[in-house]
């Protein structure tokens, strides 16, 4: 799933190579901890990416690691980290999994265990250079621990070495051109170089990188939002081609963030689209607003349009409704034909009910009126559950407009007859804690 | 389906967590279908009236994090002068540097993108360590912590005891 793809500079740490850890986390940005995306140097010499630092500016204008005042316009690009980074993301899978393959993970006996399945895979890795290097056979000093590529380049580079011939000229130190001794100071002035014999073309992304491809789009200026007035602001996402739907403070948000979109792609050496950058932005907006915890800041909380979400989610409360519904008619038909059964389903429910905690948060049951819910508590579990599906489908009927989340849930809930407990106090006992066991470890390979 | 920055992010510390745990600390998402919603336990740092005791914590991050910080509350009830009655944990670093109406936070030690949910819940740990009595979230237990501190370690202590059942 989503996580494969996640990978941090830790991941060495139980390999061979744990010296790597530094380095990788070198390459990473501190703000997404991800590796560099079009890193941005700062004033203050940081390196973040692009649109890291750009969104932690416009949100607070300094730089996130030593709290210096920068502007985005100040930021400048860090070519060399892109292309450090670009040739470690080549690497890396297959140093990982070499080093993986050897690692006796993170023991403290790791040395002795590496000198022993070094000899043990000594043939191995022999013929495996073997194929790398093109050649059929291995020349007898093989067995060293470097590999078989490095001393075919060693020989590669021996190759072009030529000995000085004896003819009492020397040659150029840059296009190798033999001539008289006096002759050379001259002729550096005016030589072009080494001779056209370009062994190693200069790689196709080195060039991308020297030249940058067409600098034709213009970043885009801050906009002092307090000054534009409603119509202007909408006129602005319009010429651009974004959405004018919303209120006031979301209109905001969605041009600042397309700005910081905008202009972190004019720094990327290949410039996205802009009908991606707009598909960028409308998901950016869709994780804002739904999803994930409901904490924020006061200012999301202002933000928040409770129209809105009621309807949005209008539809899962009518099916926690009717799945309420039908859970009642299977426990009604499943009470009638047994008659000794409900009672003997009731003891075991006894203690569920003598620690029914009030449910998680006590505001959502007391809109359910006090009569009810003291009711509730003392009768048994079957009518009880009828009781509670009753409030919530009288609440849902009678007012429909509220958002009815904590009512109908304590109805779902009841409805089962074992209210899930809230990881209160009592719940939780530290001493029995099992790290495994714990809910913590979804990720664990 | 593409993952917001902040599920990004998480996912990345959390990775950074399993692969190279502090000691004394276990944090991770509660489900899957939530990664800005993590649990956490902190040992009591040796030396101090905490040890031995386990305190489960939650975090809440915000849906812009890293930009802002997350909220962070103990599950069960913590005797601290820095620590609401709530379980509201009160520390400089979960405070975003904008606004401080007490004045008394240095902006270095306050919330910043490169903070991370392992550096909260170091300085978390350090804070029990050493409480802050100048701008206390429960007035009381800094007061008792000031002015008669063998009572407020046995105060500790037995809550320990009582929470770990002995």
């Amino acid at each position: 799933m989503v996580e494969h793809d996640v990978t941090d500079s830790t991941d060495w740490l139980s390999t061979p190579l744990s010296a790597l850890t530094p380095l990788e986390s070198a390459l990473r940005c501190q703000v997404c901890k991800d590796f560099y995306t079009t890193p941005m140097l700062t004033s203050c010499s940081h390196t973040f990416c692009s649109l890291c630092i750009r969104r932690a500016l416009a949100s607070d204008m300094k730089c996130p690691l030593c709290r210096a005042n920068d502007q985005e316009m100040k930021l400048r690009s860090n070519w060399s980290m892109e292309e450090a980074v670009e040739a470690w993301k080549g690497a890396r899978s297959r140093t990982l999994e070499m080093a993986r393959s050897r690692g006796a993970p993170g023991s403290p006996k790791r040395k002795a265990n590496e000198v022993e399945l070094e000899e043990q895979t000594g043939s191995k890795r022999l013929r495996s250079s073997a194929r790398l290097s093109g050649k059929a056979t291995m020349p007898s000093y093989a067995p060293k621990p470097i590999g078989g590529d490095d001393i075919v380049q060693i020989s590669d580079g021996e190759e072009e070495f030529e000995p000085e011939p004896d003819d009492g000229l020397v040659s150029c130190p840059s296009c190798r051109k033999r001539m008289k001794e006096w002759q050379v100071f001259t002729h550096l002035n005016t030589c072009t170089g080494p001779s056209p014999k370009p062994k190693t073309p200069p790689k196709p992304q080195l060039g991308a990188f020297g030249q940058p491809q067409q600098k034709a789009k213009d970043r885009l200026p801050a906009v002092n939002y307090s000054m534009l007035k409603d119509n202007a602001l909408r006129k602005r996402l319009a010429d651009l081609g974004l959405s004018t739907q919303g209120p006031r403070t979301i209109l905001e948000s969605r041009h600042r963030e397309f700005l910081t979109l905008w202009n972190a792609n004019c720094d990327a050496v290949y410039p996205k689209r802009k009908a991606q950058l707009i598909s960028d932005l409308e998901s950016w907006e869709r994780a804002q607003r739904t999803g994930g915890a409901n904490r924020g800041t006061m200012v999301k909380d202002k933000e928040f349009d409770g129209v809105a979400w009621a309807q949005k989610h209008g539809d899962s409360f009518k099916d926690l409704v009717a799945e309420a519904l039908r859970n009642r008619a299977v426990a009604k038909s499943k009470s009638i034909p047994e008659d000794g059964g409900p009672a003997a389903e009731h003891e075991p429910r006894k203690p569920a009910e003598e620690s029914l905690p009030f449910p998680s948060n006590p505001a959502a049951v007391v809109p359910i009126t006090a009569g009810d819910g003291v009711a509730m508590l003392s009768r048994p579990a079957n009518e009880q559950e009828d009781q509670a599906i009753h409030v919530a489908v009288r609440v849902t009927e009678s007012s429909s407009d509220i958002p009815l989340a904590g009512r109908t849930y304590h109805a779902q809930n009841a409805s089962h007859g074992e209210p899930r407990p809230r990881q209160d106090c009592d719940n939780v006992v530290p001493a029995q804690f099992d790290p495994g066991a714990h809910g913590t470890g979804f990720l664990r390979d | 389906m593409a993952q917001s920055t902040a599920q990004r992010r998480l996912l990345q510390e959390y990775r950074a967590l399993t692969n190279n745990p502090p000691e004394g600390i276990t944090a991770g998402p509660v489900s899957e279908d939530d990664i800005l919603h993590w649990e956490c336990l902190i040992q009591g740092p040796e030396d101090t009236p905490f040890e031995g005791g386990v305190f489960p914590a939650e975090l809440k991050f915000p849906k812009d994090y890293p930009l802002a910080p997350p909220s962070m509350k103990f599950l069960v009830d913590l005797w601290h002068p820095n620590v609401y009655p709530s379980g509201l944990v009160c520390i400089s670093i979960l405070h975003p540097p904008g606004d401080d109406p007490n004045h008394y936070e240095l902006a270095a030690e306050r919330w910043s993108p490169i903070q991370s949910v392992e550096k909260i819940l170091i300085s978390v740990m350090s804070m029990l360590a050493e409480p802050n009595d100048e701008s206390p979230a429960n007035v009381e237990a800094a007061k008792m912590w000031r002015d008669h501190r063998d009572e407020y370690e046995r105060k500790v202590r037995d809550s320990v005891l009582k929470m770990l059942g002995l």
